[in-house]
């Protein structure tokens, strides 16, 4: 008999965390705050721990993008994220496309606009600056 | 000695040349036929590879996005309306049928059609619940936002992101095979949407895109193949998958390259890709592919 308390403990424990998993602020006001020219497609929720300076950037996802079409690509970070999230894309030949963070200056741009030319498969590679701790989601949306 | 370093001059002069004219701008290359996928490569994919490539499969959204930049007016008729979920029997049949009316809904709400999409979100509850994924639609906030037409970019973004977690939900729970008939079913919706728009729509851009799907089309045969063999039901997805790949065999696409463009605007970066990539197609071609994709697609609904 005293099972059913667990029982039903375990079933509302699972049934919020897959209400969360659809419902994280940082997703929703990330998506939100695309643009109203926008058009949501994906997001990447990374989630790192402190890592290396100059290593491989950590959070790889692969992605189709398609000849005549403006992407815009945008990065948040929660409040409590050490770093800030970056995003590095590559073609299929492991060239770099773009990238949000300057190496030079240091300097970390919020959002990316892409107009893509070339259709094919990419990979987004995404990082904190400086291999930070962090928290944050990035966001793949279309620019009308 | 001197033979062995002769030999070694020989080789990195070749690799130098070959080197020099991948980096001149105005080389085309075609791009690889990878027209055979091994069955036995296929089945030994990772989770994390399946996964990967179920990303790479274009959304509906996009292709409607594009219809809508064409300025191409919304028609029904191009909705699998008459689908019925109560004649959807197998798990196959739900799965596949959950990816063509996920299409559907993505043309619809791109549209803003959202009002008529509660038929088709009634429908595809019922099949979500069918292969018990019911719980990761939010049908309520759904359906609230599609009549009261607030806020598109939740509407989009809670349907995209209910798909993307039964996805995800199927590949943990050892149910990838479900998985991989939703997104067929996404991708042969839309190629379906396209092509029937295009014969009425001409436009080399719309044209373009259908022939791009070659990039994708060996990925979709690899989400397919470690089930061709499971039963006939897979085994007929597969043959029509061939079909449509033997339409693309001679679609070529080829290259240029460039160097991206980059500007700094209201705070974030803009960046032109100067690489293009450029889709050799004839209009018999386009003609084959259109009618490959009609005769699939329906026979894949007929049922109804």
């Amino acid at each position: 008999m005293k099972k059913y308390p667990l029982i039903i403990l375990l079933i509302l424990a699972t049934g919020f965390l897959a209400r969360a998993q659809s419902t994280d602020p940082l997703i929703n006001n990330c998506v939100m705050n695309t643009g109203s020219n926008t058009r949501y497609l994906k997001d990447f929720r990374v989630q790192l721990g402190k890592g290396s300076t100059t290593g491989e950037m950590r959070y790889k996802a692969q992605m189709s993008l398609w000849k005549n079409t403006k992407y815009r690509f945008s990065m948040c970070n929660s409040d409590d994220s050490q770093g800030q999230l970056i995003l590095t894309i590559k073609d299929e030949s492991n060239k770099v496309v773009l990238s949000s963070y300057d190496q030079n200056t240091k300097k970390v741009y919020p959002f990316i606009d892409f107009i893509c030319n070339k259709s094919g498969i990419y990979t987004l590679n995404y990082d904190f600056n400086e291999g930070n701790q962090g928290s944050g989601v990035g966001v793949v949306s279309m620019v009308r | 000695m001197k033979g062995k370093f002769f030999l070694v001059f020989i080789i990195v002069t070749c690799f130098c040349t070959s080197c020099r004219n991948s980096s001149n701008k105005t080389t085309e290359f075609i791009f690889p036929e990878a027209d055979s996928v091994p069955l036995g490569e296929s089945e030994k994919l990772s989770t994390e590879a399946i996964e990967e490539i179920s990303k790479n499969i274009s959304s509906p959204v996009e292709i409607a996005n594009l219809l809508q930049m064409m300025s191409v007016p919304f028609s029904p008729d191009y909705l699998a309306s008459s689908i019925d979920p109560n004649k959807q029997i197998t798990a196959f049949d739900k799965a596949l049928t959950l990816g063509i009316l996920g299409a559907d809904l993505g043309y619809l709400n791109m549209y803003e059609r959202t009002g008529s999409s509660i038929d088709i979100l009634s429908s595809i509850r019922k099949l979500a619940e069918g292969i018990k994924v019911g719980q990761f639609f939010d049908f309520e906030t759904i359906k609230r936002l599609s009549l009261n037409k607030s806020n598109l970019d939740s509407l989009l973004f809670l349907s995209i992101d209910s798909y993307t977690q039964i996805d995800k939900y199927l590949r943990d729970n050892a149910r990838g095979q479900l998985s991989s008939l939703m997104i067929i079913g996404v991708w042969i919706e839309g190629q379906y949407l396209a092509t029937q728009v295009v014969k009425n729509y001409p436009d080399p851009v719309l044209k373009d895109r259908i022939g791009e799907q070659k990039i994708i089309l060996n990925d979709l045969i690899l989400l397919a193949n470690p089930y061709c063999s499971k039963d006939a039901e897979y085994a007929r997805l597969c043959g029509y998958l061939q079909q449509v790949k033997e339409k693309y065999r001679d679609v070529r696409i080829s290259y240029t390259l460039g160097e991206p463009v980059s500007v700094e605007k209201d705070g974030g970066l803009v960046i032109t890709q100067t690489e293009t990539s450029k889709v050799e197609m004839t209009e018999e071609q386009l003609a084959d592919i259109i009618q490959i994709t009609k005769e699939i697609r329906d026979k894949l609904i007929t049922k109804n």
